[in-house]
């Protein structure tokens, strides 16, 4: 039986803009649901709005049954824009999450190891973002998310700005990662490919104001392969309902 | 690699000792061609160095005691305005309501040139803190400015990372803020320092002693001694200079992370 993780249920207002309109689902734990939509359609907001950086106009997130906050929920979330701190070599930058949450220090050096070996950057531990490669330094982030081992993983667009190819890599790689760890994770995107590829469960955004336009159960064998029949009927399907022709 | 670097760096530095060649040649150029009393030439204000390092000036102070003098009023008026604008610029920075409700105060002084402060000065304060009081008001603004804007130009997200994780504010603004700002801050204290260094002139030429600088170029200027007054000069730019590659030479060290060559 899925048990119930996160209860969403609300609407999310900037000044007169209406951004998020009655959005009501639920997170079930160890499912990898994906939130497609067409950009611009507030699903940025929906990523803070479950990290509990932001509180919505009206309704409520919460995380069995009390208000989502950082402070109290373990809570991880990988960004869309690049987010590696400047000025902090990879180690550090990958413990953060691990001292802040006053982990001791060898615990944290027993987990950092391994999420870096997880993430495949091991022997780069000195190094400083700008000595690293997009793909390398969005693993990094992947990497800072997973170390805090958290209940909710967020990843808000997190390939966005990577090339085809590395994307497609760490699209397999989050997956091998999943398996390994199995975590609950939302996912960000608008690349319904990627939602397929990934998702137990996907749940379509309409455009602005975002509603929920659609929800599908992902149950195509893994690994999945993205040239089969099955995986391109469902990705078809999915397509029809995302407003993605351009006007 | 690094030898590359190095083979620059030489070719850098042999094209400014051409520079420097070619601007004496033109300096000495125009001595000859203008030929005036009052137009001394490189050797003639060479010699007036040497004799104000040794023997010193018309009233027996060494060149040296009056760069001494100098520095030690900058340092005071320059420690000053970064001790009071450095925190307050982070204050105002973190707390934007503070800096809103006070603008009509700070903004107007900020447009207050240093000088115009000078008769004020005189009638209120005596001896080493005029000095430091015009100094501290020249260097203060550009160093308390340039901290409140790095303290709001600090990425968000940065910030947004730690707070994901249930971080305290104190954590952020230590393990955030400060970092992120910092090479911002030594740029505007480097700038700070230039404007500090030129308020000392008009700092000493108030201050009715007898040492410094400034006090030295005044002396001569009523003499009308070119060759000292180029002296003093030419003493004020190198000592600024000097200052200024520190400043560039600590920052290269400390942030390592922005050096870093990219692969």
């Amino acid at each position: 039986m899925e048990k119930e993780l996160i209860d969403v249920d609300l609407s999310m207002k900037f000044d007169s803009l209406s951004v998020l309109e009655n959005i009501r689902f639920k997170v079930h734990e160890n499912e990898f649901l994906v939130i497609v939509g067409p950009s611009g359609c507030g699903k940025t907001t929906m990523a803070r709005l479950l990290a509990g950086l932001q509180k919505p106009t009206s309704g409520h997130v919460t995380m069995r049954g009390e208000s989502i906050s950082p402070k109290v929920h373990n809570i991880s979330i990988v960004f869309q824009e690049p987010s590696c701190i400047p000025w902090r070599t990879l180690w550090d930058d990958i413990t953060m999450g691990l001292v802040i949450k006053g982990v001791d220090q060898s615990a944290i050096k027993k987990r950092a190891e391994e999420v870096i070996k997880l993430v495949g950057l091991d022997g780069f531990e000195e190094y400083f973002p700008k000595q690293l490669s997009g793909g390398m330094k969005q693993r990094v982030a992947i990497a800072r998310a997973y170390a805090t081992n958290p209940d909710l993983l967020l990843m808000d667009e997190p390939f966005g700005h990577l090339d085809a190819q590395t994307r497609y890599l760490m699209q397999i790689e989050i997956m091998r990662i999943w398996e390994k760890e199995k975590k609950t994770v939302v996912f960000i995107t608008n690349n319904i490919e990627e939602a397929v590829y990934l998702a137990t469960r996907i749940i379509v955004f309409s455009k602005l104001p975002a509603r929920i336009k659609a929800e599908y159960r992902i149950e195509l064998p893994r690994p999945r392969k993205l040239t089969t029949p099955e995986f391109l009927g469902v990705r078809s399907e999915v397509t029809e309902q995302c407003e993605v022709v351009e006007r | 690699m690094e030898e590359k670097i190095n083979r620059e760096k030489y070719k850098t530095l042999g094209y400014n000792v051409l520079t420097l060649f070619l601007f004496l040649a033109i300096w000495t150029l125009a001595y000859w061609l203008i030929k005036s009393p009052f137009f001394p030439s490189p050797l003639m204000v060479f010699n007036a160095f040497l004799e104000l390092l040794i023997h010193g000036d018309i009233e027996d102070v060494k060149l040296g005691m009056h760069i001494q003098q100098s520095l030690w009023r900058i340092f005071g008026g320059f420690a000053a305005a970064c001790i009071l604008g450095i925190p307050l610029g982070l204050l105002m920075g973190l707390y934007g309501r503070v800096y809103d409700s006070t603008k009509v105060l700070i903004e107007p002084i900020r447009f207050i040139p240093p000088v115009a402060w000078i008769p004020l000065v005189i009638v209120l304060l005596v001896g080493y803190f005029r000095f430091v009081f015009i100094i501290w008001l020249g260097a203060f603004f550009p160093i308390f400015i340039g901290t409140l804007l790095s303290v709001r130009g600090v990425n968000p997200l940065h910030i947004e990372v730690p707070k994901s994780f249930g971080a305290s504010r104190f954590y952020i603004i230590r393990n955030i803020v400060l970092p992120s700002v910092l090479p911002e801050v030594l740029t505007s204290m480097r700038v700070g320092l230039g404007i500090a260094w030129e308020c000392i002139m008009a700092a000493e030429m108030i201050g009715g002693e007898r040492v410094g600088i400034g006090i030295m170029i005044l002396k001569y200027a009523q003499l009308i001694r070119m060759d000292a007054i180029i002296v003093g000069i030419i003493v004020i730019g190198i000592i600024g200079f000097g200052l200024n590659e520190i400043f560039i030479f600590v920052e290269k060290r400390i942030f390592r992370w922005k050096e870093v060559v990219s692969i």
